[in-house]
């Protein structure tokens, strides 16, 4: 495939995986509201909140990607960066989530019963592996590619060769 | 340097593989399933004020309510204790009976505030009465100190006179086992039995229900559990028990009779797991519900209500005894 047509595909695609990461986990709630007759409003909440950080982070993702196929040395780097992340986002948003819900179930009930949106729970969950996911694709991009200083070292030793 | 990054892109790519075939395979396989079939976000408890004490119950009239599986303290096992209670509104009903697994992700005398004492508050404070049968969340199949303590405060806790136990309300006799292994099949299964089979045979009233957690007949996940139709099915026929009532799988069930017995899971208190359909089943759904019995007379009527008030099933019977 020739290389402009995949700068252009490549950043809506991986935006699309991205949001659909986050918002899957809400869709299993929703799904499960469903199929057990708890009417149709029951886990729109959850939908909303997921689709609404999923739609910022794709976007954050997909500057992302456009911004490092400008910058990025090595093009192999960007992508390497952008699943890495991606695999830490997919695991972060679903399995952080069941860890925190089932691990402190009576701490979250107590918050439930003041009245206290559970739905701002669930942002701050997913958020915090949003986050995660950022500083790790960022930290990857940052470590696979080669600096500037190293890259006067290796000027200066070509030159001596 | 070539080499050094070749190595970093190695490592971080074989890091990405191996993190995006772990999120296929745990996500995939375990995690959104558990997800959509447990109840772990935290829901509202009901804040419904009922009128005490609303319901009639004469020498031939009962209204009670059967519910199993209803442990999570989570949105859906609120949303169902808010449908029983708007359903106490409409059509009061003096007895809860539990059906087991009152206690999930915990155990029951640290959870009792949440997945009990504010899901049924309204009926409680409505004088609402609780019956438990021991579930196998509750009791592990096998019996260890733990599970004994565990069992000791739920029955503290609910005020439930035993493992297992007979009540009687109305024209219905309760008959409430423990049907965790150790019980039915272990050393201590010959008490519980001849227990049973004298109760049995000294209840005089016309309506005679047997309550426990694991369903002789199921059509769901776990299924019918293995030996309990052999051992229970002689003498429900022998002293013509009308209805047995079960938890465990998730979800609702009704046999057609079985020898004169009809069986029902009312297992979808807060969870949903999926249901085929058997030679014995009249009705089947996977959803969350709990069965709503009124009994007149030799006539009994279940219904089925799912958390938004709709009916699933509705069934009418006619007590052995009168047939």
């Amino acid at each position: 495939m020739r290389r402009h047509v995949v700068d252009r595909v490549a950043p809506p695609v991986y935006a699309a995986i991205d949001f659909a990461v986050i918002l899957a986990p809400a869709l299993a709630v929703k799904l499960a509201a469903d199929r057990g007759g708890m009417g149709d409003a029951e886990g729109i909440d959850l939908i909303l909140a997921s689709t609404v950080l999923g739609g910022v982070h794709a976007g954050f993702a997909w500057n992302r990607l456009l911004h490092e196929e400008h910058v990025a040395v090595r093009r192999a780097d960007m992508w390497i960066s952008a699943l890495d992340a991606l695999a830490v986002l997919a695991l972060g948003a679903t399995v952080l989530l069941l860890a925190i819900f089932y691990g402190f179930a009576d701490e979250h009930a107590s918050v439930a019963d003041r009245g206290y949106p559970v739905v701002a729970l669930w942002t701050g969950v997913q958020a915090l592996a949003v986050v995660i996911a950022e500083v790790s694709g960022r930290v990857v991009f940052w470590w696979l590619e080669p600096h500037p200083r190293a890259r006067r070292r290796d000027r200066g030793s070509a030159r001596r060769a | 340097m070539t080499d050094r990054v070749t190595r970093r892109q190695f490592l971080a790519t074989a890091a990405g593989f191996a993190g995006s075939a772990a999120a296929a395979a745990v996500l995939g396989e375990h995690v959104w399933p558990l997800l959509a079939s447990e109840d772990l976000i935290p829901g509202p408890a009901p804040e419904l004020t009922l009128v005490p004490s609303a319901w009639e119950t004469g020498a031939d009239r009962l209204s009670f309510v059967a519910v199993g599986d209803t442990g999570s303290g989570g949105r859906q096992a609120m949303a169902v204790a808010t449908a029983m209670a708007r359903t106490y509104q409409r059509s009061p009903f003096g007895l809860v009976s539990l059906l087991g697994d009152i206690c999930y992700y915990g155990n029951f005398e640290d959870r009792f505030e949440h997945v009990f004492a504010r899901p049924m508050r309204p009926l409680v404070d409505a004088g609402v009465g609780f019956e438990l049968a021991i579930g196998n969340h509750d009791a592990q199949l096998r019996h260890t100190d733990e599970s004994l303590a565990q069992i000791e405060a739920e029955l503290r806790l609910l005020g439930t006179p035993g493992l297992y136990y007979a009540t009687s309300h109305g024209p219905v006799d309760f008959f409430y086992l423990d049907s965790s292994v150790p019980s039915v099949f272990g050393r201590a299964a010959s008490a519980q039995w001849d227990w049973l089979d004298d109760a049995l045979a000294r209840s005089t009233n016309r309506w005679k229900v047997v309550t426990l957690h694991h369903p002789p007949y199921s059509s769901g996940r776990h299924g019918s559990t293995p030996g309990a139709r052999q051992r229970l099915e002689p003498m429900l026929d022998r002293y013509a028990v009308d209805l047995v009532l079960a938890g465990h799988d998730h979800h609702y069930e009704r046999t057609h009779p079985v020898a004169g017995t009809t069986y029902v899971v009312s297992g979808g208190g807060c969870k949903t797991t999926s249901v085929g359909r058997s030679g014995f089943t009249a009705a089947a759904e996977s959803t969350l519900q709990f069965l709503h019995v009124d009994v007149r007379g030799d006539r009994l009527v279940g219904s089925a209500i799912r958390p938004d008030g709709s009916v699933a099933d509705r069934f009418a019977l006619r007590s052995r005894e009168g047939r």
